[in-house]
């Protein structure tokens, strides 16, 4: 499988960014850390419009060409590159129209892509003779996406792009972005600080924090292990499954995951999706046999996996629930007090406002 | 009325204000984009012949252009005519003299477009030339526009320089300013008055397009 190579060592005014990380070729990989880690300085450097004069050490390797090689004195222009860049701000051209706008770099790399498709699928057939002032915020950065997919790109970086609008034009350009990633398969860096976005769109995470990388990997296994993820307390978890029914007057969705029901708070997505949905291990608890007058909606059978000493009073327990795992913290006594053995059958609880989507 | 003094005005503004777009326009790109040190001593020689009284440019102008000094000597070597007094010292002395009328509205409106922009150009597949054709110039018209007025009308309306350094040479090098002046100085007060009444005219007009224009743009920009 291809990969993309990243390294990146260079000092700004007493920052040091300190970077060296492969990531597949393909999907959504989210750059993720609390403002300040680096993200944006990295995204830079991916598209060579960083002025850093003092690199001490950079590298970019996109489908077996070097584009960055601080060892060998290459480093190609932003202009050489086959990498489009959908920045927070949408920097569109505000002298030029919509279309005007989506051909500058269309015109320039030759595109493969189908432009009339492209504006078909991001809706903005009827903007097209409009200038960037006439425009919203959400489909300002549609077109921007636009501009940019045309650009014909290899990889495609995204700064925060959703950071500068409000809630709904957010969910309105999610799917947009989602849509990138599975119809027209082109790899994306997708800068972020916004657990949500991860969870929608994340198929591999890189997290930073004050210039490193502190870890990275799938997203399911870094839920797990890595708690500025998440910025709980302790493990989380993500359970996939498929919006099933909507109960709009209760504003509840059944969800199918690995033949059990879950249920969760919310309508604002369409039955027959797929979702994600994260949980904090602290929310879930575990019992014997299932309980009949509850007000929790969830109980589902799970076998105990591992059991974790986390030595603060709590076991970290991960069980399985078909091929998904779920984490529970459970105190010394109640894990005592219900047996817990690896093998175990046991019911995993959680309430149905514990879980983000 | 005589028309030559208005012919000469207007032919050395217009050559000033071009050259000044040939030179003014890299060095204001220069300017806009460089952090080079040197930048701020550059920007304050273009600034200084707002502050300086044009008796003292047109002094040192005029020993520069003179036969005896540097680039009059030059000038000489390869040309039989001399610089002083003579048309092209006028335009030379305007060049100097209209610099920062014409640099720093542009310098400005290369700043106000912005390293950003240019980055979005870039990764676009646009290489320096490209993006500063396409986009930071079109972007920039309020500048020019800007640049292009003030660099003319301060050409218009200059007299101290071309004192010291023009001579006042009939249909060669004496300007409006300095022919209103000479009436004035022999009390032809009514001949002053055509001369200036016209130059005020015209001044307003040229302004107030510019200013009806710029409002038109910045409704795009």
């Amino acid at each position: 499988m291809k990969e993309i190579k990243i390294a990146y060592k260079t000092s700004l005014n007493n920052f040091h960014l300190d970077v060296e990380f492969e990531i597949p070729n393909h999907g959504i990989t989210v750059l993720f850390g609390p403002s300040g880690s680096g993200k944006s300085s990295v995204l830079n450097h991916i598209a060579g419009i960083d002025d850093q004069s003092d690199n001490k050490y950079s590298k970019l390797v996109l489908n077996n060409t070097v584009y960055d090689d601080s060892t060998k004195k290459i480093k190609l222009n932003p202009w050489q590159r086959k990498i489009a860049y959908v920045f927070q701000d949408n920097r569109l051209f505000s002298n030029m129209t919509v279309q005007k706008n989506i051909h500058f770099g269309h015109k320039r790399r030759k595109s493969t892509l189908d432009v009339n498709e492209v504006i078909e699928k991001f809706r903005i057939k009827d903007l097209l003779q409009h200038y960037p002032e006439q425009l919203s915020g959400g489909q300002k950065q549609r077109v921007s996406m636009v501009r940019a997919l045309l650009s014909n790109p290899e990889l495609l970086i995204m700064d925060e792009p959703l950071a500068a609008l409000d809630y709904q034009s957010r969910e309105e350009l999610l799917p947009y972005i989602e849509c990138i990633h599975k119809e027209l398969t082109i790899p994306v860096i997708y800068v972020s600080h916004d657990i949500k976005e991860v969870l929608r769109l994340a198929d591999y995470i890189v997290v930073m924090s004050q210039g490193k990388v502190i870890d990275k990997g799938e997203l399911a296994s870094l839920c797990i292990s890595q708690p500025l993820l998440t910025q709980a307390e302790g493990a989380s978890f993500i359970l996939q499954g498929k919006v099933e029914k909507i109960f709009s007057d209760e504003k509840l969705m059944q969800i199918s995951c690995e033949n059990q029901s879950l249920f969760i708070t919310g309508e604002d997505i369409k039955s027959g999706d797929d979702l994600r949905i994260l949980i904090h291990a602290k929310d879930v608890s575990l019992c014997l046999t299932p309980p009949e007058d509850s007000s929790i909606l969830n109980c589902i059978p799970v076998i105990v996996d591992s059991i974790k000493d986390k030595t603060n009073g709590k076991y970290e327990v991960t069980a399985k629930l078909g091929e998904q795992l779920i984490v529970a913290m459970i105190s010394y006594r109640s894990a005592k007090a219900l047996g817990l053995e690896e093998g175990k059958s046991v019911f995993a609880q959680f309430k149905a406002t514990a879980m983000i989507k | 009325m005589e028309l030559a003094p208005i012919l000469v005005t207007l032919k050395l503004a217009s050559i000033t204000t071009a050259i000044l777009l040939i030179l003014g326009t890299p060095l204001a790109w220069w300017l806009s984009q460089t952090r080079n040190r040197f930048k701020t001593v550059l920007e304050s020689v273009v600034a200084l012949p707002l502050v300086l009284p044009p008796t003292v440019l047109g002094f040192y102008l005029l020993m520069a252009l003179s036969p005896n000094g540097f680039v009059g000597g030059m000038w000489s070597y390869i040309s039989d005519s001399p610089l002083s007094f003579s048309f092209t010292g006028l335009v030379i002395g305007s060049v100097i003299y209209s610099m920062p009328f014409v640099v720093q509205p542009l310098q400005a409106s290369f700043e106000m477009v912005g390293k950003p922009i240019q980055q979005a150009a870039y990764s676009l597949g646009a290489n320096r030339l490209d993006t500063f054709k396409n986009v930071v110039l079109p972007l920039s018209m309020r500048g020019f526009l800007v640049a292009i007025t003030l660099g003319f009308a301060h050409t218009v309306g200059e007299f101290g320089v071309v004192l010291m350094i023009g001579g006042n040479i009939p249909e060669v090098t004496q300007v409006l300013s300095i022919v209103i002046y000479d009436h004035v100085e022999v009390l032809e007060y009514q001949q002053a008055h055509a001369y200036s009444a016209g130059l005020l005219v015209f001044s307003f007009v040229v302004l107030f397009i510019t200013y009806s224009l710029n409002k038109k743009l910045m409704v795009r920009l």
